[in-house]
């Protein structure tokens, strides 16, 4: 047993006892964590209200080495989540990205890249910038974290490099893009537009400002969509609840 | 591991999966029960037994009644056209005895938490909407939970319902956010019901 201090943002609350919570935070130094917050239900708590969805808070925990549950005993608010104003989708993507970090990280992990990640994306959702984009900045950040990052700059089976005039197909199966030559059977119809590959690498590793200007067309968002929501799914095993909720996932 | 027999281990686990009862207590409520007279044992029993007989939602605002129609809906003094939304009939006691608040409820019977597998269609939200039209109601009052996914309730109820023409106003937060209603004080409640503000 060992008290620390770290700062973690909430992803799960769930109820523990008449008056306690169970709480999964994401933290920056120590990756996902699970503790019992006794009494968190209580107005005149040692958490003060911090403890809700999607809040960033300094916390102090006792950390149980025997694989238990940690025990939290203080929760300070730094800052709380704030969807843009009247937007359900500002909100479901905050969600979605609670749900991500809490179904594709390991307990005791750290990733302390994608928790300042987690915190500019929460940022990103709830300012002004297109919320689509900001979403999928965090789906390729954290694909990138976790080592599961389909192959997008060539096939997947012969390294060919993406080049403008050839049209690459996209297979999560196969892990990534393939080239016409590997797979002539390949239906033309769903080839992917090299603009589109190309808005993908700028959210991957341009500037923020640059990506932030990027227009996309209808067409090019549901390429966007088809390369990531089955990558997605594959990589979480199954369909991410919050999909259902996000319309522009489903286009 | 067995010192009571099946029969009293039974009844202890029943104990313990009561809020706030953990295995001593529960142990000693049931020690309590092997003592006490067949009659007192038996009316607990009973009381249990009744409540889930005779206690229902009611088909109005769906909070707790074991009358056809809850005592708030049966008020005639009560106005029909102001109703106030909240997650649980636990928050709708607890404003009702802050005494600040002269018109109807209605109790959702939760909050959406998709994370949790709770979308509004698990609400009685197609239920408000058509109590709005048939009593012509011309305020809603959200009083949800002050945390996120009570504030997303209320969202999402209000741009259900915009364009109809209703004010909707949330009680003013006399109440930190990120708190559960059940556990504020009656002065918070009463502020907050008072200090309302439109959504
Ligand atoms: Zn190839
Ligand atoms: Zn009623």
């Amino acid at each position: 047993m060992s008290t620390e201090k770290t700062e973690a943002l909430v992803i799960r609350l769930a109820d523990w006892s008449e008056s306690s919570k169970v709480v999964t935070l994401f933290s920056s130094d120590f990756g996902k964590l699970a503790a019992v917050a006794k009494g968190a239900k209580r107005l005149k708590s040692a958490f003060e209200s911090a403890l809700d969805l999607l809040t960033i808070c300094n916390i102090v925990l006792i950390r149980k080495s025997s694989g238990g549950l940690d025990i939290l005993t203080e929760a300070k608010l730094q800052k709380r989540f704030t969807a843009r104003h009247g937007s359900l989708e500002s909100l479901y993507a905050g969600y979605y990205l609670a749900e991500l970090l809490d179904s594709l990280t390991e307990l005791d992990d750290p990733h302390p890249d994608l928790y300042s990640e987690a915190l500019k994306s929460l940022d990103r959702f709830a300012g002004d910038g297109p919320l689509e984009l900001a979403v999928l900045r965090w789906e390729l950040v954290l694909l990138e974290e976790i080592g599961q990052l389909p192959m997008l700059e060539g096939c997947a089976d012969c390294g060919r490099p993406v080049a403008p005039d050839i049209w690459f197909d996209f297979s999560v199966g196969h892990g990534g893009l393939i080239c016409p030559d590997c797979h002539p059977e390949a239906d033309h119809a769903r080839h992917i537009q090299p603009g589109t590959l190309a808005i993908l690498n700028q959210l991957l590793t341009g500037q923020e400002a640059a990506w932030q200007r990027l227009v996309v067309s209808a067409p090019q968002q549901r390429e966007l969509r088809r390369i990531m929501t089955p990558t997605i799914c594959h990589v979480l095993g199954k369909r991410p609840k919050m999909m259902g909720y996000l319309k522009f996932m489903n286009p | 591991m067995n010192a009571y027999g099946s029969t009293v281990n039974e009844l202890i686990d029943q104990f313990a999966k009561l809020p706030g009862i953990g295995k001593k207590s529960a142990e000693r409520i049931a020690y309590h029960f092997l003592r006490c007279s067949r009659e007192e044992a038996f009316a607990l029993a009973d009381a249990i037994r009744q409540v889930k007989l005779k206690i229902h939602a009611c088909p109005n605002c769906f909070n707790l009644t074991e009358d056809k129609l809850c005592q708030i809906c049966a008020d005639p003094r009560r106005d029909p056209r102001i109703l106030c939304v909240v997650e649980q009939p636990r928050d709708l006691l607890a404003l009702e005895a802050a005494g600040a608040f002269q018109g109807m409820y209605h109790v959702l019977q939760g909050r959406i938490a998709p994370l949790e597998g709770i979308g509004p269609e698990q609400l009685t939200i197609d239920q408000l909407v058509n109590r709005i039209k048939r009593d012509q109601v011309r305020e809603l009052i959200m009083a949800t939970n002050p945390t996120l996914e009570g504030d997303g309730t209320s969202l999402y109820i209000s741009n259900v319902l915009e364009g109809t023409g209703v004010k909707i106003t949330r009680l003013a937060r006399g109440i930190a956010s990120g708190s559960v209603l059940e556990f504020a004080n009656k002065e918070m409640l009463a502020d907050a019901m008072r200090g309302r503000q439109s959504f």
